[in-house]
């Protein structure tokens, strides 16, 4: 099985969440990913900003994050 | 604090500081209701008075033409529900709201025969075929004035011509026009044109349907009689000279307000374009700050929420539907590129909107898209 670790800090990423706001906010295609942090500092928001969203696509019942 | 960039004023609008102010009395003090006979209700009533006669006048009406609904929506449903206990065929666009298509559907249920005419690539609705479509005089057309989704402004007066030709009744979805482009219900020869306030910088929950004199449409609701029996329910006094107010404002600076947003419309797309991005501009003749924009190979939910994320709120013409990208309905009817579809965000800017803004606005696009 395959590691997804965050490209820029390195960290082990297993929770779906991650990847999945990832494939939201970045591409669908995209094959390596960002913590939760890191994604919120490369894309110049609050970390709390990427929390929200991703509570917000569950609601929707995007199946990226159930 | 986060910077916050609204450019998505075909949604909704901030209301306007007069429209507010001209409805704080009816929330407070005038609150009676204006149907009851007592002098304390003659405020109201005058008011009630005073905002038919101005929206009269900002569309080239009859004040005894203006019946007041709860919104666009309502107006449009109306509408259709008149056409549907007449038992007439109906011919309407492919793009047109789902304030309309809903209730089309709905039609359609009781056998109606609905028709939904093609658009060209713009948006355009072929006059040819709307000729071909109407086959007897027990007919409602509905086209919308301008589309919702790219900005499209139809030759309502030519297609409404057609219409009459051939003995329908014709009626325009005006949600997005009404206070943005100038509208003469009499010139344009409509018989029924529906309005929403809070596109115009009026309250929510309120707009009206207006209906040419000598058309004698059902009620929609029944209660109390309000509204000559037509639209039964106490009337919502504020709202009304709320939308009154707003309306007369936007009607008195058209111009300007024109003119401001043609030129923040003009500053975005040369922007984009000194960009070196490849993006289409959908629509044509669109109404002032309605910008549609496919950009190729990029995904336009995915600009959303990154625009999001830095403060800007604008549409977009695709949206995941929980497993897959859904392509609106009307960048669906104008065919476009597959490559373009999917990349597609809709800016709609307003008269809050400053240059400031639209260079915000281009240059997070940029940063996302050229990443």
């Amino acid at each position: 099985m395959n590691k997804n670790t965050c490209i820029a800090c390195g960290q082990e990423i297993l929770d779906k969440d991650t990847i999945g706001i990832n494939k939201k906010l970045i591409s669908d295609n995209v094959k390596n990913y960002y913590c939760i942090t890191c994604l919120a500092d490369y894309l110049g928001c609050e970390v709390q900003d990427i929390y929200d969203k991703i509570e917000e696509f569950k609601e929707e019942g995007c199946k990226l994050f159930v | 604090m986060k910077r916050l960039v609204y450019a998505d004023n075909a949604a909704t609008t901030r209301m306007s500081r007069r429209a507010i102010d001209a409805m704080t009395s009816f929330l407070s003090e005038e609150y009676a209701n204006p149907s009851q006979p007592y002098s304390f209700a003659r405020t109201s009533k005058k008011a009630l008075l005073e905002s038919r006669q101005v929206i009269a006048d900002c569309i080239g009406a009859y004040p005894e033409e203006i019946y007041f609904t709860s919104c666009g929506t309502e107006s449009d449903n109306w509408v259709i529900h008149e056409a549907t206990q007449r038992k007439f065929d109906i011919v309407t666009s492919s793009i047109e709201h789902h304030a309309i298509l809903h209730p089309c559907a709905c039609a359609e249920t009781t056998g109606l025969k609905v028709t939904y005419l093609p658009v060209d690539s713009k948006g355009l609705v072929d006059v040819y075929e709307l000729d071909k479509s109407i086959v007897h005089t027990r007919t409602l057309v509905s086209i919308m004035m301008a589309n919702n989704e790219i900005g499209t402004v139809q030759p309502i007066k030519e297609l409404c011509k057609i219409a009459h030709s051939k003995g329908a009744i014709f009626h325009t979805d005006a949600v997005q026009a009404i206070g943005h482009i100038p509208v003469n219900v009499h010139d344009l020869g409509v018989d029924l044109l529906s309005a929403s306030a809070h596109k115009f910088n009026g309250p929510k929950g309120i707009g009206f349907l207006y209906v040419k004199n000598g058309l004698n449409i059902s009620p929609f609701i029944y209660g109390g009689g309000q509204e000559k029996g037509l639209r039964s329910g106490t009337e919502n006094v504020a709202s009304i000279v709320g939308m009154a107010t707003a309306l007369k404002e936007n009607f008195e600076n058209a111009d300007k307000n024109t003119n401001q947003l043609r030129i923040l419309e003009k500053i975005l797309i040369d922007s984009l374009r000194s960009s070196g991005l490849d993006f289409i501009r959908n629509g044509t003749n669109n109404i002032p700050g309605n910008i549609s924009i496919s950009f190729k190979d990029a995904d336009g939910e995915m600009m959303l929420h990154r625009l999001d994320l830095m403060g800007i709120s604008v549409s977009t013409g695709s949206a995941c539907d929980s497993q897959n990208t859904q392509i609106s309905h009307v960048i669906k009817a104008i065919s476009l590129d597959s490559r373009y579809a999917k990349g597609t965000i809709r800016i709609s800017l307003g008269v809050n909107n400053s240059e400031d803004d639209v260079f915000y606005i281009t240059s997070a696009l940029n940063k996302i898209i050229c990443e």
